[in-house]
């Protein structure tokens, strides 16, 4: 009953604005799609009042992949798909085009902003336990997500034909080659054939515009539809105290919560938070300030320092040394400390391979009882030394390539 | 810097034998080191403390933040004031030749440094001085500790630019070059980790002696001394973890970059010290992986893998202590076969060309030790261990760390001063050039100041390492 006021209300809310034959199509349209329904949905639902601001970074990661959708279209109006024209038409956006220039510059730095939000995304739900029973598939998904956005990240780089794409291409599809047993089969359905070509960028093209999307929105819609349905665990302070509190205490909680809580009571203490909010407005609020903070700073970024375009990809130019992405550069310091060709697959395959396997793992590696982090050494010293290790790959990778 | 150039011609040495220049440098040197790192290493462990003590109530954490401001704040008078005595009196007056070439070509990472300098003691003061009175605007305190941080990780990092560039120097008009020079990344991450370990292993080393102390037997003090020792053990062994990847990475920049320093540290005259210095390694390891299964069991747990984890642990002391060979001069390495791989019958193995053994060592070290902390911290934040239970033997043990950490810093430093010898800048500035140094007659378009920018003029081009 109370459900169907709120409803009304919100119909009564979102008709405000119309009058006359608007509000009578709003209505003819409402009763045939049920768009009421659908916001209300969308809308209105519990979520925990602490750490509200921790959890808008997945919001915003949403937002900055769709703005990476809507760049990408908009540079599809100019990119060429050739080896011939690829690099031409990219020229011809810079130099002659300022806004498809600006609308390039936000496609590179909104997947370089995008990296970041979903690294300090995943560390906050490693960090506060989110991940913990019912809600072991949300970390699956989001971590194969973040294998996608990965794959994306570097099937880009490769489209302007320029130097640092057609050399990162090479070295990229040649490493390929070292998997054990198909590397070479793998390499030339990359590359098109068993040399770079016309087809390596057709291929890199097709993946990047159309595969990788492909599997990217339907797992959103799948982390979401997760999130939906056990709710937001946030910060591990919305439950704050729940090892202290008395069983009607509980009880209490328990009744008193708005759907989707209690989430699967498998953990009773932690299948409800201690405060709870609405989604709409006050966390809609907070999430869309921080994205739009994002998507302010990867405009401004995009204005003052753009997106770099090298001279066009040369094959004959074999003295050119390719630098990777900065998000690869703790793999790239990998390579190196792998230096003999019989263990570059252990560079490259094996320990890359073996730490996305146990980052998929996670939920059910983690055993410990509470939600706390300094409850849970068992998970966070690893965790703490994994991400310290990548941190300092990088910066060693930064110091070699800068003194090549 | 008009008037330093305008003295600078008429800096004459300190007339001493350039051994008692070096050892007086050297030992000046080593001390403000140990200072030095205390105090950036504590900043971080202050800042977090006392976070923790305000986000957990946690009374033990906000006595301890206290302690630990009132002794950065005295020890930061002592080491302030030796930093300031080597500049002025050493540098200037045994070594006037290197520092003021060294100002000319770092003039602007010195500046910052100075800056830096002024920062900290703008933090750090009242901090000292009214700490309890901060402790009604706590944000304001841990910002003032974060910023504490900061300036002391910006000094480090202009003095490492400085001492990486000794050891692979770029072109002195190219200040990017200067700046990244190969080696300053590796020293930067090296000395970063080693600082906290070491400011971790003074706290264990004072918590060890005081337990030992009649006054440490008082049962309203033990059990916060037993803490303490706890507290500090896990910083210095948690951040000593990535000190063999990173002491590797940064041997193996010195390999490519400095391939003499490179030979004496590993094959040469210095690979006894180096010898020692991994030995002390290995001891830091163990005995701290001692000290956790020890301690567990003084709270009446035993822990079957924590004693498996130092048997380990021990095995890797072991085979990283043990010598190839005592390789003297490059003949005798030829005839180890320490310079041929392995897959051709030598000893080389891909690795950065390191001996096997060494290397399981150092993995070993590494995977052990977050193995043994992380069953020893599950103990912990379960509520298992009584603080107070800690015996004489844990004592020793935090006792035992503190001094091998203190060890290996100094003779760390002393395996780097050396190995780029008999250079203070490798392959440009000879150490005997600076007592026999004579400057020249007049001052010329090199002492102008930074932006001449040229360096190096009155340094005479020497021949590198054979």
């Amino acid at each position: 009953m109370a459900q169907e006021l709120e409803r009304s209300a919100l119909a009564r809310k979102l008709t405000k604005p119309f009058s006359g034959l608007m509000a009578t199509t709003y209505r003819w349209v409402d009763e045939r799609l049920g768009v009421t329904d659908l916001v209300h949905q969308l809308l209105y639902e519990a979520v925990p009042r602490r750490g509200a601001w921790a959890y808008s970074l997945g919001s915003a990661t949403l937002i900055i992949i769709v703005l990476q959708i809507v760049s990408g279209m908009f540079l599809l109006w100019t990119y060429v798909p050739s080896t011939t024209e690829a690099w031409e038409s990219l020229n011809f956006i810079e130099h002659h085009d300022e806004f498809a220039a600006i609308v390039r510059g936000m496609h590179l730095w909104g997947a370089y902003v995008l990296f970041v939000v979903i690294g300090m995304h995943m560390l906050r739900t490693f960090v506060s336990g989110s991940y913990k029973k019912p809600r072991e598939l949300n970390w699956i998904t989001g971590v194969v997500l973040f294998l996608l956005v990965l794959g994306l990240g570097i099937t880009g780089s490769m489209l302007p034909w320029d130097q640092a794409a057609y050399w990162t291409a090479t070295v990229v599809t040649h490493i390929v080659s070292y998997f054990p047993l198909f590397g070479t089969q793998i390499e030339e359905i990359l590359r098109g054939g068993p040399q770079m070509g016309p087809d390596t960028l057709t291929r890199f093209f097709a993946i990047h515009i159309w595969l990788l999307p492909a599997l990217l929105v339907p797992m959103i819609g799948l982390h979401l539809i997760l999130l939906r349905r056990h709710g937001e665990h946030g910060s591990w302070v919305n439950y704050e105290g729940v090892e202290e509190e008395t069983e009607a205490e509980r009880s209490r909680r328990m009744a008193e919560a708005e759907a989707p809580y209690p989430a699967i009571p498998s953990d009773p203490g932690y299948a409800v938070p201690v405060d709870l909010d609405e989604f709409f407005p006050s966390q809609v609020f907070k999430d869309a300030l921080v994205s739009f903070a994002l998507v302010l700073l990867i405009f401004v970024m995009a204005v003052v320092v753009g997106a770099p375009l090298e001279r066009a990809a040369n094959p004959a130019a074999l003295n050119y040394v390719p630098t990777p992405e900065w998000f690869f550069l703790p793999l790239d310091q990998l390579l190196v400390q792998f230096p003999q060709a019989w263990m570059i697959p252990v560079g490259v395959f094996v320990v890359p391979g073996i730490g996305t396997t146990l980052l998929m793992m996670v939920p059910f590696l983690d055993r410990t009882p509470g939600r706390e982090p300094w409850r849970r050494p068992e998970v966070m010293v690893p965790g703490l030394f994994a991400v310290l290790f990548l941190l300092f790959e990088a910066m060693l990778a930064v110091g070699r390539l800068f003194n090549l | 810097m008009p008037l330093l150039a305008s003295v600078t011609p008429q800096l004459t040495p300190v007339p001493v034998s350039t051994g008692v220049a070096t050892a007086l440098v050297g030992l000046l040197m080593l001390t403000h080191i140990q200072f030095a790192a205390w105090q950036q290493g504590g900043y971080i462990i202050l800042a977090v403390s006392d976070f923790v003590g305000w986000k957990r109530k946690s009374e033990r954490y906000d006595r301890f933040s206290k302690g630990l401001v009132t002794a950065l704040g005295a020890t930061f008078a002592v080491g302030g004031s030796l930093a300031i005595f080597a500049i002025m009196i050493l540098f200037l007056g045994l070594w006037s030749h290197f520092y003021v070439d060294l100002q000319r070509v770092m003039f602007w990472p010195f500046v910052a440094e100075a800056v830096a300098f002024v920062g900290e003691i703008i933090c750090l003061y009242p901090l000292y001085a009214r700490w309890d009175r901060l402790g009604k605007v706590r944000g304001l305190r841990i910002g003032l500790e974060i910023l504490l941080f900061i300036n002391a990780e910006l000094q480090m990092l202009l003095i490492n630019i400085v001492a990486s560039y000794m050891l692979t120097p770029r072109p002195a008009n190219d200040l990017p070059a200067i700046l990244m020079n190969p080696t300053e990344i590796p020293l930067e991450i090296h000395r970063f980790v080693g600082n906290i370990a070491w400011a971790g292993a003074i706290i264990a080393l004072t918590a060890g002696i005081r337990l030992l102390l009649k006054s440490g037997r008082r049962p309203d003090v033990r059990p916060y001394l037993d803490w303490m020792g706890h507290y500090g053990l896990i910083w210095a062994i948690g951040f000593t973890i990535a000190q063999p990847l990173v002491g590797w990475e940064y041997a193996k920049e010195i390999q490519l970059h400095a391939y003499a320093s490179w030979y004496d540290m590993m094959l040469g005259g210095l690979s006894v010290a180096f010898l020692i210095q991994v030995f002390l390694l290995g001891t830091i390891f163990t005995v701290g992986i001692f000290y956790l299964w020890r301690r567990v069991r003084a709270s009446g747990f035993r822990s079957p893998a924590l004693a498996v984890c130092t048997v380990l642990s021990f095995g890797a002391w072991m085979l990283i202590s043990t010598p190839s060979s005592l390789a003297w001069s490059y003949e005798d390495v030829f005839r180890a076969n320490a310079n041929v791989p392995i897959w051709q019958g030598g000893l080389l193995i891909p690795w950065g060309a390191m001996i096997p053994w060494k290397l399981t060592a150092l993995v070993a070290f590494t995977g052990v030790t977050i193995v043994a902390l992380t069953i020893y911290l599950k103990y912990v934040s379960r509520g298992k261990l009584r603080w107070g239970d800690a015996g004489r033997g844990q004592a020793v043990s935090l006792i035992t760390v503190g001094v091998a950490i203190s060890l290996i810093m100094a003779l760390m430093g002393f395996i780097r001063e050396n190995s780029r010898g008999p250079f203070l800048i490798t392959n440009h500035m000879l150490i005997n050039q600076q007592q026999n140094f004579s400057p020249p007659s007049s001052s010329g378009p090199a002492l102008q100041g930074p932006a001449s920018n040229i360096g190096f003029s009155v340094i005479l081009p020497v021949e590198p390492h054979p």
